[in-house]
């Protein structure tokens, strides 16, 4: 259902006056198949593709060749794909040297050599888009292959500002891109997470264990999940202003990628949202039950020990030798058919009707005809 | 409110509004505040370029000198006027510490701008509310950040469609989020403001307008309710001196 929502949000691109949504995808060490993250980025990059006609992609690749990228597509979709090739040569060190081979290559691949200049950059990209727009596809997403690569260049505002005037661009419908957040200041990963409408992230299902005090076999053995298995846990903004949770399963089998989805933790998020009552007003079913069970003073007649009433002056076990103090029999007395059953007072009580409650507000004197 | 219909996030905007001078007659009659905006309509441009409001934008700059300097000369109108102190300066600030501006980094920079901020508001008739992402800032930051304030608010985001949620709370279907109130201006008086409610909800009244509700819970003794840690989806807002 996540990867649904995703593909979804990202095919339909935004609405008139709004910003295109955006994806980070991010990865951290701890889950093993974080380096598997990039099957999630390619398995995106088709799921985009497929869905229909309207839709293309720039795709921006510093991570691997853009001739890796082409060989993963069917030649159905190398039209509706332009790659902005960043991993041969980003800041023109073999052209300085060498000049290039004036060779043909592909009509998709586009490389650029001048990564320092942000503003060049941004509109490589945009002329991608324009171009892909001008054959006749409405939608254009652009995809950039790890961020990460991007900050080793520029300064985190500009990167977060070619992103964000992406975004704003009307040629552009939507933008993801992945980000390994192991390399990266907290402050920086939650600056991408602040100007994106959708976070996935891929954490493990294990936690790694504290290696100095866990029984270190035992912990192995669960550790292996963490090779096939993963969470996918997805944060998304809706326009009406809320964020939805969503927690799903990750597996990579044979290099494909299937998401399962796992019944999601949601109230524990409830519970810290709302301030605490200090009361309780409900009772429970053995609250209940123990109530029903109490028997009132004035229904028995006592159970055989001293009534001990405590008037503060002396301790309580004083009381109990006191010849004064007051003794009632009890029931079971009676029913053992104790001769001393007529020296001791007894009280009967009968209830006006079984089905009276105890706290009626019913006055027992309105009877009175006086 | 005002800013649903702005596309630039960190555009600042400075108001410079006509208030009606308070005479004696007028002295019982309640002051009128607009809060009625209809939330459908994006906000008009010309509206922000009329002759009383001023708006500039911080998105190229490497750091606030400007901005100071803009907000110093603003204020220096204010006082300016013969005598009657019947304008109020307002200066709105959006998203101080977006990550997309070229002084993001410098941390103590934008402490200090805030500080000379208020040092400039207190001293003069206007106020200030500046809204601030306080996800993208470190903790220590944020805390100072938090205690430069006189009134300290923060707005918090609501699960979608969550079964819980909507038991517990009325009205959940127009709930926006929260609000919590942390701090209230309190200025020349030993008595402290106790709030009735410390969280209200943001509703949205047939998408039109924008209602805040305290939250339908029993009565917890005394106090004002738990405090909270800002979240992940939180932008605060603080504002000082005067109502308006």
């Amino acid at each position: 259902m996540a990867e649904g929502l995703i593909v979804r949000s990202l095919r339909d691109g935004s609405l008139p006056g709004e910003h295109a949504p955006a994806l980070c995808l991010e990865d951290s060490l701890p889950s093993p198949l974080a380096s598997h993250s990039h099957a999630v980025f390619r398995h995106l990059l088709a799921s985009l593709l497929s869905t229909g006609t309207g839709t293309a992609v720039v795709l921006v690749a510093f991570h691997r060749s853009p001739s890796f990228y082409l060989s993963l597509l069917s030649p159905t979709f190398r039209n509706s794909i332009r790659l902005l090739d960043c991993y041969s040569d980003p800041l023109a060190w073999k052209s300085n040297h060498h000049p290039p081979p004036s060779s043909h290559s592909p009509q998709n691949i586009t490389l650029l050599t001048n990564l320092n200049h942000l503003p060049h950059f941004l509109s490589s990209i945009l002329h991608l888009a324009k171009d892909l727009g001008a054959q006749g596809h409405d939608r254009v997403t652009v995809a950039i292959d790890s961020v990460t690569h991007m900050l080793r260049h520029a300064p985190l505002p500009s990167v977060l500002q070619l992103l964000t005037n992406l975004r704003c661009h009307e040629k552009i419908s939507s933008l993801f891109w992945l980000i390994h957040t192991d390399l990266h200041e907290p402050k920086v990963i939650s600056s991408f997470e602040y100007i994106s409408t959708m976070i996935a992230s891929l954490q493990p299902i294990v936690q790694l264990p504290d290696y100095a005090n866990a029984n270190i076999s035992a912990s192995i053995t669960s550790l292996e999940e963490n090779y096939s298995n993963a969470k996918f846990n997805v944060r998304l903004k809706r326009r009406n202003g809320r964020v939805k949770l969503l927690c799903e399963e990750l597996l990579i089998e044979q290099g494909s990628v299937k998401f399962s989805s796992v019944p999601s933790v949601s109230s524990v998020v409830a519970q810290n949202l709302i301030p605490k009552v200090q009361f309780n007003i409900q009772l429970s079913d053995k609250e209940r039950m123990d109530r029903a069970n109490v028997v009132l003073p004035f229904e028995h007649q006592g159970n055989g020990q001293n009534i001990e009433i405590y008037d503060g002056r002396r301790s309580l076990s004083e009381s109990q030798k006191d010849p004064s103090s007051i003794k009632i029999g009890g029931l079971s007395e009676q029913k053992r058919g104790n001769n001393n059953k007529s020296e001791k007072g007894e009280i009967h009580y009968i209830r006006d009707s079984d089905d009276e409650q105890p706290d009626s507000d019913e006055d027992p004197d309105d009877d009175l005809d006086i | 409110m005002l800013e649903k219909g702005l596309r630039i996030a960190w555009q600042y905007k400075k108001y410079f509004g006509e208030q009606t001078a308070v005479d004696s007659h007028n002295r019982d009659k309640k002051q009128e505040f607009s809060s009625d905006f209809d939330l459908r309509k994006p906000l008009e441009r010309q509206l922000l370029n009329s002759q009383n409001i001023e708006c500039i934008s911080t998105q190229d700059a490497f750091d606030l000198s400007k901005l100071q300097n803009h907000c110093l000369t603003f204020v220096s109108k204010l006082s300016m006027k013969d005598g009657i102190n019947s304008n109020a300066g307002r200066i709105a600030i959006q998203s101080l510490c977006a990550p997309q501006c070229g002084y993001f980094e410098k941390d103590w920079d934008m402490l200090s701008f805030i500080r000379s901020l208020r040092a400039t508001v207190q001293s003069s008739n206007a106020v200030a509310v500046i809204t601030f992402p306080a996800s993208v800032l470190s903790n220590s930051i944020s805390k100072r950040w938090q205690h430069l304030a006189d009134t300290l608010l923060s707005v918090r985001a609501i699960p979608d469609e969550d079964k819980d949620l909507a038991k517990l709370l009325t009205g959940y279907q127009d709930m926006l989020g929260f609000l919590h109130v942390h701090k209230v201006a309190q200025f020349n008086s030993q008595v402290p403001v106790i709030l009735d409610a410390s969280t209200y909800s943001l509703k949205l009244q047939k998408r039109k307008s924008l209602v805040l509700e305290r939250l339908n819970q029993a009565p917890v003794e005394g106090s004002s309710g738990v405090s909270y840690a800002t979240s992940g989806s939180c932008s605060s807002s603080k504002g000082s001196l005067l109502d308006f």
